[in-house]
């Protein structure tokens, strides 16, 4: 008789420690930590970022959460310093963040992920086109929202060749960042297994350099003049470049990178045409898939802004990603999330069905829409999936 | 015994100063150890690995006059020769492919890596020192700063042996408070024998006049070599030391920002003193922060009071500036610390501290 | 033939460029003693001041005006920077060591580039300065864009106004006597506050004059637009010969020379390194001629 009123006793405490457990687990919220450049000159690079991954936070907590549990935001501020951004993410880590969030910029990010994988935790970043913020770099738990950046090369080469019968190119590479490097490295690639198309010229430049007369040129000179001139670059230096070839009369058709994405820097050259490149998404409202357009709408509700530029979505997909890895996993376990993540079956997004692999954490394959400027104005004017395939080792190290 | 007693004391009169130096150090890492707080943890090893950098620029700017905007190009050297030797067994052959052999199988154990780097940084300084150390005044500081352009320009587009301008990761961490103590202790001693050493002493009297340490028979070229490769030794470590600290390094975090950073901290600490070079280093850290911590905000009472974003900055340029207008010869002067308690402890020796005081 | 033509004019347009801004920096050496490393700092608030603080795109009013206002305007800002420069920060370090007066002047530089930051963002702007000036002129195959031709004439004539100003000018000739003799020049009567506020004034001026003629042809301005053209005029002036205008003048121009022939001239994968060719000369000139290629007639200390 005693027996069996301990017995109920314990039982029933048992199942109140146990529920009340459940009640506690339901309460207690997914912690995103971002360490992230909030201040200094990097900061307005990652500000769209923040802004649509912070939308898309707003979004999934209006729906219940992720597993029931409120998605809430801690944020350390890497002031522009890479070693302030490892100390951050040190910071967000012991407020007890499920997961570290870091910048864009590979370069600037890396140090802040290598303390998240380093506890443990999943680092994402929100826009980084490098493939070491991933298993062979920073470590199994790092991840990036964006594809490499050798693809938007390759999609531009392709694109060029298949839709504008361009067969003869002019590779114009600043030399100043890698990702700028990769990006002509793709074109390269892709335009080897383009029968009969050939790079005619190379040249290079520096960011900030003061002149471009001898590449301008350089350029003017070659007969007969090339089809397209790629250049792989970013502002200010490539807005300077535009408008130094531009003036001197070349009006061949230009093709560059995500990087130059914005209407901040046309003023540099007076009705821009002719001026092409790839963009995961579109901010100007044109965008072939709704749910981007929408996308871009609420941010422009809530911030009273467009994006600025083509990354910030990156950073919505960013939190997606997470959350949909988090669901699946049914945990926010580092570990268990990172093999969602890895699953053979694809996680879709607004900018489409994304995948990654134990042995790769970005996307190397991808479907961007063709953002033109024609007198001065920006327009999306075709898709284009990238068909050249590019191995893990080849995007770690430049193939030859 | 009495002789004994005597010459302990005379050797802690000798060394009073980086004695002191060095126990200031120690309790603030001691202090560090006890806090368990990771953040401060990371600030204070890297502002010790700061002072290894500073203290190694002192050795020759501070001895010689010659204000160097090169040394940092010695830093850059030793990360990634330190890279080249411990840094991503797996992916080095894909990141860096030209590399010889026997690098891209090397493994070398951080800290025997880390002293090599500074013996290869100390030999690239003697090779370049060879034609560069001749010149004086201004013209010796463009020259070093022609170097760390060329160190620059160099190492981010060499990408088959630097992997350029990509930032590199995987570099393993050997870098916690007591390494960076250890050598910040190393450095400091090694500055202190260095100064009050003969080849110290002559070099520093070519700083105050040229033409008469020429007619003393102090060969200039020769003794500012002498300093040249001693200091771009430690700069060749910190780069280490940095390298293990934050795992990752790039060719573009060694360039200008940082070659003024670290002067300024010599400069505002006080160029011509030891003392100088570590209160420098120890003084505009503690400066940023406590400006961070500002931005961070701080809690009084419900209300948390915080600066403005941005505000750090100019707060630290602020500061410096101020600091400089009131302490033109830096916060230390000309002194070391510890001179006082040198006297102290052997009243006997200050004639002869009073002749390199001069100095 | 005219490949050599058209780079030897494209030498001579960069170097015009380079030379205007060692003359701003090698100025203010001569007489101050001062290397001045908020002198980027002071190029690139000129572009600034082009523009104003916006959320969005940016908003240009300066950049706006017909041209002799824009340039007015710009180089009054300078200036105006130049001299609370002076006011605040060089003059209370007057009588402090070189190390001293140059680390105090990176903090000043340092303060006015995350202003900037602060109040601008980090984001590159763009003002499409004088499109028209892109232009160029073809003669039998020499392109010569008239922003070359600007920068040209403008150096001269600037550098003609300049030496005219030292050499007959009562300002001008105090200047040169402390540039030689700080001390003597005093004791002599000359005002140490109006020379040095006048060299920091022609310098401000300069800075200007480079800053607009940079934008008028990148286009884009960024934070950090004045650092490059500031360290190659440090070490122009340096090569030249410090303390003499003509040796500022001539530094310029080599540098100019230098990377426009290398830029042309190196093969295709020597070309990423061309920069550390160009300060490999530079080594090689301060070895052989450790005080600069001229070397004014006080400089040598006597014993």
């Amino acid at each position: 008789m005693m027996k069996r009123v301990i017995g109920t006793f314990l039982a029933a405490a048992a199942a109140a420690i146990a529920l009340s457990g459940t009640v506690l687990a339901e309460e207690k919220p997914i912690v995103i930590g971002f360490a992230i450049a909030q201040s200094g000159w990097f900061a307005i690079n990652d500000d769209g970022g923040i802004k649509a991954a912070e939308l898309a936070i707003d979004e999934l907590n209006a729906k219940g959460g992720i597993l029931g549990r409120k998605i809430k935001t801690i944020y350390a501020d890497n002031k522009s310093d890479r070693a302030q951004g490892a100390k951050g993410a040190l910071e967000v880590l012991e407020k007890g963040a499920d997961a570290v969030f870091v910048d864009l910029d590979y370069d600037m990010g890396v140090a802040a992920a290598l303390e998240a994988n380093k506890a443990g935790k999943i680092a994402f970043s929100i826009g980084a086109e490098d493939v070491k913020m991933g298993v062979q770099g920073v470590g199994p738990l790092a991840f990036t929202s964006a594809m490499a950046a050798q693809l938007e090369g390759a999609a531009m080469a392709e694109w060029g060749y298949e839709k504008k019968g361009f067969k003869t190119t002019y590779l114009l590479t600043d030399t100043l960042i890698e990702y700028t490097k990769s990006v002509c490295n793709g074109y390269d690639v892709a335009a080897k297994t383009l029968a009969g198309a050939k790079i005619v010229g190379r040249d290079t430049f520096k960011n900030g350099d003061p002149s471009m007369v001898a590449q301008v040129t350089r350029i003017k000179n070659l007969d007969p003049a090339p089809d397209v001139i790629m250049i792989c670059t970013f502002t200010p230096g490539g807005g300077a470049a535009v408008r130094q070839i531009r003036a001197a009369g070349i009006k061949t058709p230009i093709f560059s990178t995500t990087a130059m994405d914005g209407n901040y820097w046309l003023d540099a050259v007076p009705n821009l045409s002719e001026f092409y490149y790839p963009v995961h998404g579109s901010d100007y409202g044109d965008d072939p898939r709704a749910a981007v357009n929408d996308v871009v709408k609420k941010y422009k509700a809530k911030y009273n802004a467009e994006p600025p530029f083509t990354h910030a979505l990156l950073g919505y997909v960013a939190v997606n990603l997470y959350a949909t890895a988090v669901e699946r996993a049914k945990s926010t376990d580092a570990k268990k999330v990172a093999a969602a993540l890895e699953s053979s079956d694809g996680i879709p997004t607004i900018l489409g069905p994304y995948s990654f692999s134990h042995d790769l954490h970005i996307q190397n394959k991808f479907s961007f829409p063709i953002m033109s400027v024609q007198d001065g104005k920006h327009a999306v004017i075709d898709t284009w999936v990238t068909k050249t395939p590019f191995t893990t080792n080849e995007l770690l190290r430049k193939a030859e | 015994m009495m002789t004994d007693r005597f010459s302990i004391a005379k050797c802690l009169a000798r060394n009073a100063s980086p004695l002191v130096l060095c126990g200031a150090v120690a309790l603030i890492v001691i202090g560090t150890a006890l806090a368990n707080d990771a953040a401060l943890d990371r600030t204070v090893t890297e502002a010790l690995v700061r002072i290894v950098y500073v203290v190694g620029l002192y050795i020759f700017v501070g001895n010689s006059g010659v204000i160097s905007f090169g040394h940092t190009a010695f830093m850059a050297i030793g990360a990634y020769t330190t890279a080249w030797q411990d840094c991503c067994s797996t992916t080095k052959s894909l990141f860096m492919p030209a590399l010889p052999n026997v690098l891209l199988q090397a493994n070398v154990p951080p800290p025997l890596a880390t002293i090599v780097s500074g013996v290869v940084a100390s030999i690239f300084a003697g090779v370049v020192g060879l034609a560069i150390v001749r010149l004086s005044g201004i013209g010796a500081s463009i020259a070093t700063f022609a170097v760390l352009a060329i160190v620059n320009v160099t190492f981010s587009n060499w990408d088959s042996v630097t992997a350029g301008t990509s930032t590199l990761v995987g570099i393993p961490n050997y870098t916690d408070h007591w390494i960076a103590l250890l050598w910040a202790v190393i450095a400091i001693f090694a500055a202190h024998f260095y100064q009050t050493s003969r080849f110290g002493l002559s070099l520093r009297v070519s700083r105050e006049d040229e033409v008469a340490a020429k007619a003393s028979g102090v060969s200039i070229f020769r003794q500012r070599l002498i300093a040249f490769v001693i200091s771009a030794f430690f700069v060749g470590v910190s780069g280490a030391l940095y390298a293990h600290f934050l795992g990752t390094i790039s060719v573009d975090a060694f360039y200008i920002d940082i070659s003024l950073l670290t002067l300024a901290m010599l400069v505002v600490g006080g160029m011509n003193s030891l003392s100088g070079a570590v209160v420098g280093v120890a003084a505009i850290s503690l400066l940023i922060e406590v400006l961070r911590q500002s931005e961070h905000g701080f809690a009084l009472g419900s209300l948390t009071v915080s600066a403005p974003r941005g505000t750090q900055e100019i707060g630290l340029g602020v500061a410096m500036l101020v600091m400089l207008i009131f302490r033109r010869n830096g916060i230390a002067g000309n002194q070391e610390i510890g001179e006082r308690l040198s006297r102290f402890l052997a009243p006997q020796l200050q004639r002869s501290s009073k002749l390199t005081e001069d100095f | 033939m005219i490949a050599a033509l058209q780079i030897l004019v494209d030498a001579i347009s960069l170097g015009s460029l380079y030379a205007l801004a060692t003359l701003g920096v090698g100025l203010v050496f001569g007489v101050l003693r001062l290397t001045n490393f908020a002198y980027g700092d002071f190029i690139t608030v000129a572009s600034y001041a082009l523009i104003v603080p916006t959320a969005g795109a940016t908003e240009i009013v300066i950049g706006r005006w017909p041209w002799p206002f824009l340039v007015t305007a710009a180089v009054g800002v300078v200036v105006i920077v130049s001299m609370t420069s002076e006011y605040l920060v060089f003059r209370p370090l007057r009588t402090a060591k070189p190390a001293v007066l140059m680390i105090g002047s990176f903090a000043l530089g340092y303060i006015i580039q995350n202003i900037i930051i602060l109040v601008y963002d980090g984001r590159p702007k763009a003002v499409g300065l004088w499109p028209d000036l892109g232009e160029a002129i073809v003669l039998s195959g020499l392109r010569v864009p008239k922003l070359e031709l600007l920068t040209i004439v403008v150096t001269l004539v600037l550098v003609g106004a300049l030496v005219l100003f030292l050499k007959v000018s009562p300002f001008g000739v105090q200047m040169r006597a402390a540039s030689e003799d700080f001390r003597m020049a005093r004791m002599l009567g000359v005002r140490a506050n109006t020379v040095i506020g006048t060299a920091l004034a022609i310098s401000g001026f300069l800075a200007a004059v480079v800053s607009l003629l940079f934008l008028a042809q990148v286009g884009v301005m960024s934070f950090n637009m004045g650092v490059p053209l500031m360290l190659f005029a440090f070490v122009a002036t340096v090569i030249g010969g410090m303390g003499s205008l003509t040796g500022a003048l001539i530094g310029g121009y080599i540098l100019g020379f230098a990377s426009i022939l290398l830029q042309a001239l190196l093969p295709e994968d020597l070309r990423t390194f061309r920069d550390a060719f160009v300060f490999a000369v530079v080594i090689v000139i301060l070895v052989v001629r450790p005080q600069g290629l001229l070397m004014p007639r006080a400089a040598r200390e006597r014993v």
